[in-house]
């Protein structure tokens, strides 16, 4: 079963400085049909104006990852993490216990475009944690790259995160095709980031998602004129 | 999402203050509370601050940080953790002075805290927050880790907090 979940479908924040689409309910917007899927609680589409951001605030028992497409991202927490995100690399959060953290544009002169994403952690209080990695981005060019699992130590490295959820990115060319099976009982998010590609031969737009359950592949194909950029979830 | 919300309002020149703020709003959070974080504004001019660098540049990163409390935050909150300097209370005592204006502090508890635990600061903002109706919530002594009273500070005063919510509503 595959439903689309439209991007202009999407809740929608404009603060000025920040304008974010809610694949799921966040914030301001509540919508009890879209609350998340399986682990996958936010999913959050931001633009963040030039040396703008969001200023010093908590949160727990959530796992936070962003994932940057354009511009940068300025990180600091009350572990004393403080670090600056680019393209092609990947930050991980484990809340647990509970964290105060600042995400601001790094560039006084670019907008930042990034993808928020919280998974519900397998369990509350865990320690929180910080983990920051770059990885060459011909290693998503054509297949899934591993972004964040539950699985320690990988090769090549992945953030670790607290659930039994993975998620992959891939940059497919327009016609480029990766094909991933599912095993049963298994459900998947595929998120368009960029462009466009067809999934099981449904077509997904710049911002699309599609929530799959009860399939046994997938079939991702870069479509349009330049192909397209995903994220994909591999949820229990 | 917590059932207590807690509101940190602090006032830092160089840092210090917001350091025990932060420490006392984690504790908040790890009380399973939700947080708001707000930095009172100076009284100083800015040709004042401009003359001290080091307040200066601590104040440019924290604008960033922090907004100055809002009109619906003590509204919003259950308990309001306050953290002044040692030597300087003015502003956070106005701002306390101020709550009774926005909506009524009755059964809220108030909780501040200063570096050291210094009562020469401390205790003009005890009396502000007993004047508009907040359960005043002390301190205590100050103990050789600040950062970790803090949080035990934050975690306790949220719990407070929640055990006169469910008392209030059972009565009810």
């Amino acid at each position: 079963m595959l439903i689309l979940r439209k991007a202009e479908e999407r809740g929608k924040s404009d603060l000025g400085w920040l304008t974010s689409y809610h694949t799921f309910s966040f914030g301001g917007y509540t919508d009890p049909n879209h609350m998340g899927f399986r682990a996958l609680r936010v999913l959050n589409d931001d633009r963040v104006a030039p040396g703008k951001g969001f200023g010093a605030h908590g949160h727990r028992d959530m796992e936070i990852l962003s994932y940057v497409l354009e511009g940068k991202l300025a990180h600091k927490d009350s572990m004393g993490e403080e670090h600056v995100l680019g393209p092609n690399e990947v930050q991980a959060m484990s809340a647990g216990s509970g964290v105060i953290h600042s995400e601001f544009n790094g560039s006084d002169t670019e907008p930042t475009h990034f993808f928020q994403i919280w998974l519900i952690p397998e369990s509350r209080g865990i320690k929180p944690s910080y983990q920051q990695f770059a990885y060459d981005p011909g290693e998503k060019r054509g297949t899934l790259r591993l972004i964040a699992g539950p699985d320690t130590n990988t090769d090549p490295p992945a953030a670790f995160i607290h659930q039994d959820a993975r998620m992959y990115a891939a940059v497919l060319g327009d016609g480029e095709t990766i094909h991933y099976p599912i095993p049963k009982g298994r459900h998947a998010w595929v998120q368009n980031a960029a462009g466009q590609i067809d999934v099981n031969g449904m077509t997904l737009k710049e911002g699309d998602g599609l929530a799959v359950s009860d399939e046994t592949s997938l079939t991702l194909r870069g479509a349009g004129t330049a192909g397209g950029e995903l994220l994909l979830f591999d949820l229990a | 999402m917590g059932d207590i919300n807690a509101l940190v309002v602090f006032y830092s020149r160089y840092g210090t203050t917001e350091k025990l703020a932060l420490a006392a709003g984690l504790g908040a959070i790890q009380a399973d509370a939700n947080i708001r974080l707000r930095r009172v504004a100076d009284r100083a001019d800015a040709a004042t601050i401009d003359a001290d660098a080091n307040w200066k540049k601590n104040l440019d990163r924290m604008n960033r940080d922090y907004v100055v409390p809002r009109p619906a935050d003590p509204v919003w909150a259950d308990v309001i953790i306050l953290a002044t300097p040692e030597d300087i209370s003015t502003e956070v005592e106005s701002y306390v002075s101020s709550l009774s204006s926005l909506g009524s502090m009755n059964g809220k508890v108030a909780a501040p805290l200063a570096p050291g635990s210094r009562q020469s600061a401390l205790k003009p903002i005890y009396s502000a927050a007993a004047c508009c109706g907040l359960i005043v919530a002390p301190c205590g002594e100050s103990s050789d880790d600040p950062i970790a009273s803090a949080t035990a500070f934050g975690q306790r005063v949220t719990e407070m907090a929640r055990a006169l919510k469910r008392g209030r509503e059972s009565f009810t």
